[in-house]
């Protein structure tokens, strides 16, 4: 940076460093012709002098002995030189001795002039003494012509030209750097205004995700409340009723005592269904995946979705030959249907007709591409169609998102959606809506092909007879109520049952008491020790024992990737009494169902 | 720049004026003879004295390096104007001394020897007396003589020039300056 500096400090100091050098260059220029000029005169002084002497020092025997004839013929010698346009020979009294002329007009000074050098226009003169040993004889006078003052300057005007030129040229990269900076500025300028603008782009981004975020939250969290809220109304006001009979006095009406507790128990199986839907929408449900082949699950929901739709529903099933298995969790994929289904019928007050079409589909990379949220591959796809109502393109937008209904207040949880997006999300495929308003809507579900083709399970069998046993079985939950309600159905069932509040606690109970078959554990517990970590512990100390897991939500210890981990048994909360019984039960015999 | 030996440059032109000690001395002299002459003899004996400088004697000419250079004349043809042309004069380190001699023998000393012919010894004679020693002589005998000097004056266009024997010089050992050789009127090249 420092580099970068400095060279910026450069860059803007250029056009003043160029203005420098182009006054500098016109000096060395001036300088030049100025030197040249003076050099010229001292070497044409230099040569007229040499000259000089030599005639002086040729003419000292015509001089002594007055030989005039020898002393013109040794002036007149110069004649060969062009520049020379005149030269005399001076006898001791300084009068012209001998003298020569280039042209009969010019003329020589007389008497001999001064000893040395002298100018005129672009003339040159030298006089020298002639001497005989230390004796004066006479003078040389020899004149000049230099170089005409007009062609030196002519001379001199080339260097001055290319000096200019470099000058101007020097000048021109001056103010085109100056330019250059000036525009690198700017741009700097407009650069950091982007970046401020950027930067104020994504400030108000965040503000707006957060805006969308805590809307989506709160939404998310009315919409539970909401009902919640009314479930709980129904399970506090019957429950309030039965209290308030039976501190009355006894069963004066059976009956109503029966109304009520039985519409508390639908209505807290609502709000498991609805905690259920919560935790599919947001993928944290533990997911079972088996391979399963869509054609014969639909086969087997035939009855179910005649019932759910009603008879003025007509349903047609088109299953693909050949259709590919695909690996989801069965359970999970019902309730998707079921929960397609239902969406259709409201969407089909004065009924219509339902089709549920299975196949084959191949996305590839193009088609993938363009979709959101999808990736190319091999897919079973199950495509579930009404002849409704039809949803605008603002409808199908938000279709998935939450809480979001467009059923009137009481007819839906606004979570059908969501619990199948979620769910096909999680299962590692693609939901789609097709729909156009008065056209009815497809919505199409893209479960990923199943490459080792895996034996198919049977659909659970729902055991009927309720079995018990009178095994010890060690249930280690933190919470105390729900752990009572445990430990009396498991009573009641026969069981011998054991309690822990904790993992330490339920370790030192299983050193006392070797004969627990199983434990029956919360995956969530305070302290060190979680559900997982007291089961490995127990495993490891007792390798027979037989292990059960129950969670309202277990997002780590048990489950990864979305799905339980392999040889894992659990049960989820909330469980009912039938379905306790029949899973303890399985445990411990040895046949764990899905 | 070169001139070729004297005797092929032309000469003829009258010189208007001489010398500025020559002019000043032969205006003297003319007032003491007053005659054509008699400033011609005045001119021969200025010349005599000056050639000295043109002349290059071997060392062992002379006794050492500061010895009189001698200027013999034979007889008193120059009247004892030579003297006093000579007086003061010296010739490098050499001083100039004018020696009248009856007659040129061989060892005398003189440097330069001036013979118009005396009685006791003619021109020739003198010559010879002095031939194959480093002695410039120097006569005033017609261009026809047989026998002269090294340097012979001639007037010519009514100057006083010379010729010049520079073979003689040569084998007598003397050198002669170029510059001298080019005023001769005629030179016997070596």
């Amino acid at each position: 940076m420092a580099g970068r500096a400095s060279f910026g400090k450069l860059w803007r100091a250029a056009p003043l460093i160029a203005g420098a050098t182009a006054v500098l260059l016109l000096i060395t220029g001036v300088l030049v012709v100025y030197s040249g000029e003076a050099s010229y005169r001292r070497e044409k002084i230099e040569e007229v002098d040499a000259q000089a002497r030599i005639l002086a020092s040729t003419v000292v025997a015509a001089l002594t002995f007055d030989d005039r004839n020898a002393a013109e013929i040794y002036v007149g010698a110069l004649d060969v030189n062009p520049e020379i346009e005149a030269a005399a020979i001076y006898d001791g009294n300084g009068q012209p001795f001998a003298i020569y002329r280039r042209a009969p007009t010019l003329s020589v000074p007389a008497p001999a002039p001064e000893l040395g050098p002298s100018h005129a226009d672009d003339r040159l003169s030298v006089t020298t003494a002639v001497m005989q040993g230390p004796t004066p004889l006479g003078r040389v006078y020899v004149r000049a012509v230099l170089e005409p003052l007009r062609s030196r300057y002519e001379r001199y005007a080339v260097i001055g030209l290319l000096v200019v030129m470099a000058a101007l040229v020097t000048a021109v990269l001056g103010v085109t750097q100056s330019a250059l900076s000036l525009s690198y500025r700017e741009l700097e300028q407009a650069n950091a205004e982007l970046k401020a603008q950027i930067a104020e782009r994504e400030k108000v981004e965040e503000a707006l995700r957060q805006a969308q975020k805590m809307e989506a939250i709160g939404q998310l969290t009315g919409g539970v409340a909401h009902d919640f809220n009314n479930i709980l109304q129904v399970v506090l006001g019957n429950l309030g009723n039965v209290e308030r009979q039976l501190q009355r006095g006894g069963l004066t009406d059976s009956g109503l005592l029966e109304r009520g507790i039985k519409a508390a128990i639908r209505a807290s199986e609502r709000a498991a269904v609805l905690t259920g839907q919560l935790l599919a929408f947001s993928r944290r449900q533990p997911l079972a995946p088996k391979p399963v082949d869509v054609n014969r699950l639909i086969g087997g929901m035939s009855d179910l979705l005649h019932r759910t739709l009603g008879e003025r529903v007509e349903v047609e099933t088109i299953l693909g030959a050949r259709l590919w298995q695909t690996l989801a969790d069965a359970n999970q994929l019902e309730s998707a249907l079921l929960n397609l289904a239902v969406n259709a019928r409201d969407a089909m007050p004065s009924g219509g007709k339902l089709t549920i079409e299975t196949a084959n589909a191949y996305l590839d990379e193009a088609y993938a591409a363009i979709e959101e949220d999808m990736r190319a591959g091999q897919f079973v796809v199950v495509a579930v169609s009404d002849t409704g109502t039809g949803m605008s393109p603002e409808v199908i937008r938000k279709a998935f998102d939450p809480f979001f209904t467009t059923k009137d207040i009481g007819q839906g949880t606004g979570l059908g959606l969501s619990q199948v997006y979620g769910f096909i999300k999680q299962s590692g495929g693609h939901a789609k809506i097709y729909s156009e308003l008065g056209e009815g809507t497809t919505i199409k579900l893209y479960l990923p092909r199943l490459l080792t083709a895996g034996a198919v399970d049977d659909p659970p069998v729902v055991r009927s007879a309720l079995r018990g046993g009178a095994e010890i079985i060690l249930v280690v939950e933190d919470e105390a109520d729900v752990r009572g309600f445990v430990v009396d159905m498991l009573r009641e069932l026969g069981y011998e049952v054991i309690e822990a509040a904790d993992g330490p606690a339920a370790l030192s109970v299983l050193e006392a008491r070797p004969d627990i078959k199983l434990l029956f554990t919360d995956v969530g517990l305070p302290g060190s020790f979680n559900g997982r970590q007291l089961a490995d512990e127990a495993s490891r100390r007792r390798p027979d024992l037989k292990i059960l897991y129950t969670t309202g939500y277990a997002r780590n210890a048990i489950v990864h990737q979305g799905r339980l981990d392999p040889g894992v048994e659990l049960i989820n909360k909330p469980f009912t009494y039938m379905a306790l019984a029949a899973r303890i039960r399985a445990v411990l015999d040895g046949t764990p169902s899905g | 720049m070169r001139f070729g030996r004297s005797g092929t440059i032309r000469r003829g032109r009258l010189a208007p004026a001489a010398g500025v000690a020559l002019l000043s001395y032969c205006l003297l002299t003319m007032t003491a003879w007053g005659q054509e002459g008699q400033l011609e003899l005045a001119v021969k004996a200025t010349y005599l004295v000056k050639f000295a400088a043109f002349v290059e004697w071997p060392a062992s000419a002379f006794e050492s390096a500061s010895g009189p250079l001698n200027l013999c004349i034979v007889g008193a043809p120059l009247a004892g104007v030579a003297d006093q042309v000579a007086a003061g004069q010296t010739v490098g380190q050499h001083p100039l001394a004018v020696r009248h001699i009856a007659a040129a023998t061989h060892g005398l000393g003189c440097h330069i020897i001036f013979t118009a012919g005396a009685p006791q010894q003619s021109v020739e004679a003198a010559i010879d007396a002095v031939r194959g020693e480093p002695v410039l002589t120097v006569t005033d005998l017609p261009q026809t003589a047989p026998r002269r000097g090294i340097i012979n004056f001639v007037l010519q266009s009514n100057h006083v020039r010379f010729d010049i024997d520079d073979r003689e010089a040569t084998r007598d050992g003397l050198r002669i300056s170029s510059q001298l050789l080019a005023l001769a009127v005629n030179v016997s090249p070596r």
